[in-house]
């Protein structure tokens, strides 16, 4: 059995930009908006890679990162502690992720601007769904 | 608007901030975080102050601010009074987005009461927006 539920599936639609926090190897936090996590299967993830920037710089440096991924269906939100493996450029997790980037460029109005240069794996380590949320008034 | 911190082992957390003040100097900006969702970033930040702030709009216009922890209190009724002003506008760029009842219901999820206000110098500007710019230093 593996890390991640059957339950955090639907945040991994690509319904809401995720988001993706990592650290250089010496110590200064980066957040950036992610377009895709895309579930691999129960322990691993593959994070959408677009342009060469600083998530993809601090993860060569320091592999941690912290994924925050929202539920559209339940609007839970999860943060997921994960692992940066290895970059696939081709093969069926690339292939796929090629044509859910172009369908969200389409309907963000950023074709030609969105374009996947690599699906970059990740290990799952956690998988933890944020406190309950107090409702408004 | 999303708050990125790390540990004493470098490894990164996250929150979601629903809400920020930038001071009258512009040196400062306040954000408010649920409390709920408060307990690792407060930590990190007492322990080595290192926080990144982004900020986007739904034109994808986006930046990130990198800085310094300065300090942390509970939010006050006007930063409440704030918050609801931003959900609302939160709200209503949703509403450009999705159906009006799945945006109410996205906008309602988020908590963010009680609050804790937490400042931080600020001491680098990113651009964000996706293309060409992303990455490129402001300030």
């Amino acid at each position: 059995m593996g890390i991640l539920p059957d339950e955090i599936k639907p945040a991994m639609q690509g319904i809401f930009p995720s988001h993706v926090v990592t650290c250089s190897g010496d110590g200064i936090p980066n957040a950036s908006s992610i377009s895709q996590v895309y579930y691999v299967d129960a322990d691993h993830v593959a994070l959408s890679h677009q342009f060469f920037n600083k998530t993809t710089r601090n993860v060569r440096e320091n592999p941690r990162a912290l994924v925050w991924v929202i539920n559209p269906e339940t609007f839970e939100t999860w943060d997921l502690e994960v692992e940066y493996d290895r970059s696939e450029t081709e093969g069926p997790i690339f292939e796929v992720m090629d044509m859910q980037i172009e369908a969200i460029a389409s309907m963000v109005g950023l074709k030609g601007i969105f374009k996947l240069r690599a699906a970059d794996i990740y290990r799952v380590i956690s998988a933890t769904k944020n406190a309950a949320e107090r409702p408004h008034p | 608007m999303h708050v990125g911190t790390r540990d004493a082992k470098l490894h990164p957390a996250h929150a979601f901030a629903a809400g920020a003040i930038v001071s009258e100097d512009r040196q400062t900006v306040t954000f408010l975080v649920a409390e709920s969702v408060s307990g690792r970033i407060l930590r990190d930040l007492r322990d080595n102050g290192r926080v990144a702030f982004t900020v986007g709009l739904v034109s994808h216009e986006a930046y990130q601010l990198k800085g310094t922890y300065a300090s942390s209190r509970p939010a006050d009724e006007q930063e409440l009074a704030l918050q609801e002003a931003y959900l609302a506008k939160l709200a209503a760029a949703a509403r450009q987005v999705f159906p009006e009842e799945f945006a109410t219901a996205l906008i309602r999820a988020i908590p963010y009461r009680p609050s804790v206000a937490i400042t931080f110098r600020v001491e680098e500007v990113f651009l964000q927006t996706p293309g060409p710019g992303a990455g490129s230093k402001l300030a």
